[in-house]
C-alpha cells in the first residue's frame, strides 16, 4: 500500500479521535518542549557565562601547586612553595610582561581611628597586581609601593569601617602575634560587577615586602625565603600564552625551587582563562544534561502514552482491521497504517514540542535576563526523538493489529 | 459457460477445528462446485458448518483436509499473503452486519479494496462513483455509514464486494439485520447481479431468502444433507417503490 494512502488513513484516524489524539500528541509535546527549554536554558546561561568569563580578559595564567588528582579549579587552598627566585625566573621566560605573586596575611584585626575591626587576611600581592590582574581601576589614589607600609582596598572593604577610609588615612594592622604594623591607605579600588554579577567581596592588599611572612627553608640560599601559593604570570599578548604556558609549566616541573617544596603528590598547575572557561563550560554542561535528563523522563513517559493509547486503538478497531483483511489487506499494510498513525502522533507532537520549547525557553531566559541562544540541531533532534517515539511506542501495537485474525476480529463486537 | 472453469470447487473438504482440547468437525468430507454465473444459496441450521464453510471459500481459512479451489487456485497452497490477495481481488463480501469502516465514506468504502490492490487514486473514485450508482446510491457517496440506513448501508457493502470486479460474491446472511422489505430489494439486488453474470453464494438459515437461488445446499453437521435444484427461484415483484431510499 502507498505510503501516502496509509498517511491520508492514518490522518483520517487520528482525527477521528480528536481529544484522544491531542492528549496523546499533548504527552509527547510536553516532553519534547522540556527538553529543549532545558537545553535552550543551558546554552544561553552557557554562551552568557562564557561570554562574561572570556570577553576582554588580558592574557593571564594563574600558577598554584596542588594535589595531583585533585580536579582542576580556582586556587583555593595550593601550598605555598613559590620564591622569589622561582618568580625571577619565571620573569625571565619570553614573551613574559610580568609576574605577580599572591599570598594571605593572616591578621587578628585592623584599627582605624583608634577603633579595631576583626579582620580576617589580607592579600599580600606586589603593585603589578592592579596594573595586570585586577579587573577594575582605582577609584581614588594608586598603587602602593614596594616594601612601603601601604595598603590598597577595594569599595566594599573601605565601607566596612565607619566614615570609609580614604586615601592617606591610617590603618593599623593587628598580627596574630599581637604586634601592630601602621600602613597608609595608597589608593581605592573601583567596585566592579563580578561575571555573576555579584558585587566583590571585601578585599585589602598590602605589598609582599614588609608585609609577608610565610617562609620555608629553600635549598638554593641559606636563610629562610618567602614561599607564595599562588603566581599570576601575565603574557605580553594572548597569542603567546599557549607557548608561556608550556614554558612555565617545564620551568617549574625541572628547575624551580618549588619542586623539592611541594609534597610529592603535589602537582604543579598552570591555569589559563581558556581552562578556565573550559571548566566552566564542562560545570554548566553537567548540569545542563542533568535537568535534560530529568525532561527525558518526561518524553518517555509521553512516548509510554502513546503505546498506550496505540494498544487501545488497536483492540477498539480489531474489528475494522478484520474488515480490511477481508477486503484484501495484506498484514504489512495493517502494520503499516498503524506504525504510520504513530508516527504521525509523535511527530506532530514534538513539533509542537519544538514551538512549546521555544516559547518556554524565552520565557526563562527572559525571566533570568539571559540573551537566548537556541541550539537549531536540536529541533532537527525532536523531530527525529518524534518519529523514534513513534515507532519505538508504535511497532507492539501495530504488529499486534497485522497479525489480527480477521475471522476473530469480523466477530468480535 | 460449461467450457469455463468454474468459480469455487470444493473437493472432500474437512475441517476440525482443536476445541479445549476436544476435536470438533466443522466439516466432513464436504465437495461442492460453484459454476461461474451460478446462484447458490447454503443453508442449513446454526454448528451446520455454514459459517465455517464461508470462511474456507472466501480464503479466509483453510482446509484441514482436501482442496478448495478459488478461481482455478487451489487456496490450501497458497501463502497466507497470497491468499489474501485472492481475497481482495476474487472474493466480494457482504456480511449480515455491513461491516463497513465507520469514519470513511461509502465511496470511499467502495474504493477500500481497490486501495490495497493499489488501484490509482482516480481509477478508485471513478469505480466507486460508478458502482454506488448501480446499486442506486449515486447521490449518497459523500455519506458516511452512521448517515445511511440499514438498506443503504448493505447496498454500500455489496457495491464494495464487487469493486475488484470478483468471481465470487459472498453473502453471509444478508438480510438478517434489515426488516423484511428492504431485505426484499437486497434480494432484488442479488438477482439482478446475478442475471449480469455474477457467480453469487448466499449464506442462510431462512428458507425464502434460499428460493431466490438457483440451487440450495442443505448442510447438518458438517455434511451436504441434500442438494435441491429450486425449480422455480424466487425473484422479487416488478420494480416497486424504485428502492427504500
Amino acid at each position: 500500500m502507498n505510503p501516502v494512502e496509509s498517511f491520508r488513513m492514518s490522518v483520517r484516524a487520528i482525527r477521528g479521535h480528536r481529544l484522544r489524539s491531542v492528549l496523546t500528541t499533548l504527552g509527547v509535546a510536553i516532553g519534547v518542549a522540556a527538553v529543549i527549554t532545558f537545553v535552550t536554558l543551558g546554552a544561553s546561561l552557557q554562551a552568557d557565562v562564557i561570554g562574561e568569563v572570556s570577553g576582554d580578559q588580558p592574557p593571564l595564567m594563574t600558577v598554584s601547586a596542588g594535589p595531583e588528582d585533585d580536579q582542576p579549579g580556582p586556587p583555593g587552598d595550593s601550598q605555598a612553595v613559590f620564591t622569589d627566585h622561582d618568580l625571577e625566573q619565571l620573569r625571565a621566560i619570553e614573551d613574559v610582561a610580568a609576574v605577580v605573586p599572591q599570598g594571605t596575611v593572616p591578621v587578628s584585626g585592623l584599627v582605624v581611628g583608634g577603633q579595631t575591626f576583626g579582620y580576617n587576611q589580607l592579600t599580600a600581592t606586589t603593585p603589578e597586581s592592579f596594573e595586570y590582574v585586577a579587573t577594575s581601576g582605582f577609584s581614588a589614589g594608586g598603587s602602593f609601593g614596594p616594601g612601603e607600609r601601604e595598603l590598597v582596598v577595594n569599595e566594599p572593604a573601605a565601607r566596612l569601617f565607619p566614615g570609609n577610609v580614604s586615601v592617606g588615612d591610617t590603618v593599623a594592622v593587628v598580627r596574630q602575634n599581637g604586634s601592630r604594623v601602621n600602613a597608609t591607605v595608597a589608593g581605592v579600588l573601583a567596585a566592579d560587577e563580578g561575571p555573576f554579577g555579584n558585587e566583590p567581596l571585601p578585599q585589602v592588599y598590602v605589598p609582599t615586602d614588609p608585609f609577608y611572612e610565610t617562609r620555608l627553608d629553600v635549598p638554593s640560599s641559606d636563610s629562610p625565603q618567602r614561599v607564595y601559593p599562588t603566581v599570576t604570570v601575565v603574557a605580553t599578548e594572548f597569542s603567546a600564552v599557549g607557548t608561556v604556558q608550556g614554558d612555565v609549566q617545564s620551568y617549574l616541573d625541572t628547575e624551580s625551587d618549588a619542586r623539592s617544596l611541594k609534597p610529592d603528590s603535589y602537582a604543579f598547575r598552570v591555569q589559563t582563562v581558556e581552562d578556565l572557561v573550559d571548566q566552566i563550560r564542562e560545570l554548566l554542561d553537567t548540569f545542563t544534561a542533568f535537568v535534560t535528563g530529568v525532561a527525558v523522563i518526561s518524553l518517555v513517559v509521553g512516548s509510554i502514552g502513546i503505546a498506550n493509547i496505540m494498544l487501545v486503538s488497536v483492540t477498539e478497531r480489531t474489528r475494522e482491521i478484520g474488515i480490511m483483511k477481508a477486503v484484501g489487506a495484506q498484514n504489512s499494510d495493517v502494520l503499516q497504517l498503524f506504525l504510520v498513525e504513530a508516527v504521525v502522533l509523535g511527530v506532530v507532537g514534538s513539533l509542537a514540542g519544538i514551538v512549546l520549547g521555544v516559547l518556554g525557553a524565552y520565557a526563562a531566559t527572559e525571566y533570568v535576563d539571559l540573551a537566548m541562544t537556541f541550539p537549531v540541531e536540536w529541533a532537527g533532534i525532536a523531530v527525529v526523538v518524534g518519529i523514534l517515539v513513534g515507532v519505538g511506542a508504535g511497532i507492539y501495537p501495530a504488529w499486534n493489529a497485522a497479525r489480527t485474525d480477521p475471522i476473530e476480529a469480523l466477530r468480535y463486537e | 459457460m460449461s467450457d469455463v472453469a468454474p468459480a469455487v470447487v470444493l473437493d472432500g473438504v474437512r475441517k476440525t477445528y482443536e476445541l479445549g482440547g476436544q476435536p470438533v468437525h466443522a466439516l466432513r468430507d464436504v465437495s461442492l462446485r460453484l459454476p461461474r454465473g451460478s446462484y447458490t444459496a447454503v443453508m442449513g441450521p446454526s454448528g451446520s458448518g455454514k459459517s465455517t464453510l464461508m470462511n474456507l471459500v472466501g480464503c479466509l481459512d483453510t482446509a484441514t483436509e482436501g482442496r478448495v479451489v478459488v478461481d482455478g487456485e487451489n487456496v490450501g497452497e497458497l501463502s497466507e499473503e497470497a491468499r489474501t490477495t485472492i481475497r481482495g481481488t476474487e472474493v466480494g463480501f457482504v456480511f449480515q452486519t455491513f461491516n463497513l469502516m465507520p469514519r470513511l465514506t461509502a465511496a470511499e468504502n467502495v474504493a477500500l479494496p481497490m486501495l490495497f490492490q493499489g488501484v490509482p487514486s482516480r481509477q478508485r473514485d471513478q469505480r466507486a462513483a460508478d458502482l454506488l450508482d448501480r446499486v442506486g446510491l449515486g447521490d449518497r457517496t459523500g455519506h458516511r455509514p452512521n448517515e445511511l440506513s440499514g438498506g443503504q448501508r448493505q447496498r454500500v457493502a455489496i457495491a464494495r464486494a464487487l469493486a475488484n470486479d470478483p468471481a465470487l460474491l459472498l453473502a453471509d446472511e444478508p438480510t438478517g439485520n434489515l426488516d423484511s422489505e428492504t431485505g426484499r430489494d437486497i434480494m432484488e439486488l442479488f438477482a439482478d447481479l446475478h442475471a449480469a453474470g455474477n457467480t453469487v453464494l448466499v449464506v442462510t438459515h431462512e428458507r425464502h431468502i434460499a428460493e431466490h437461488a438457483d440451487r440450495i445446499v442443505h448442510l447438518l453437521d458438517g455434511e451436504v444433507e441434500r442438494e435441491e435444484r429450486v425449480a422455480e427461484p424466487r425473484r422479487p415483484t416488478a420494480p416497486q417503490r424504485g428502492g427504500e431510499r
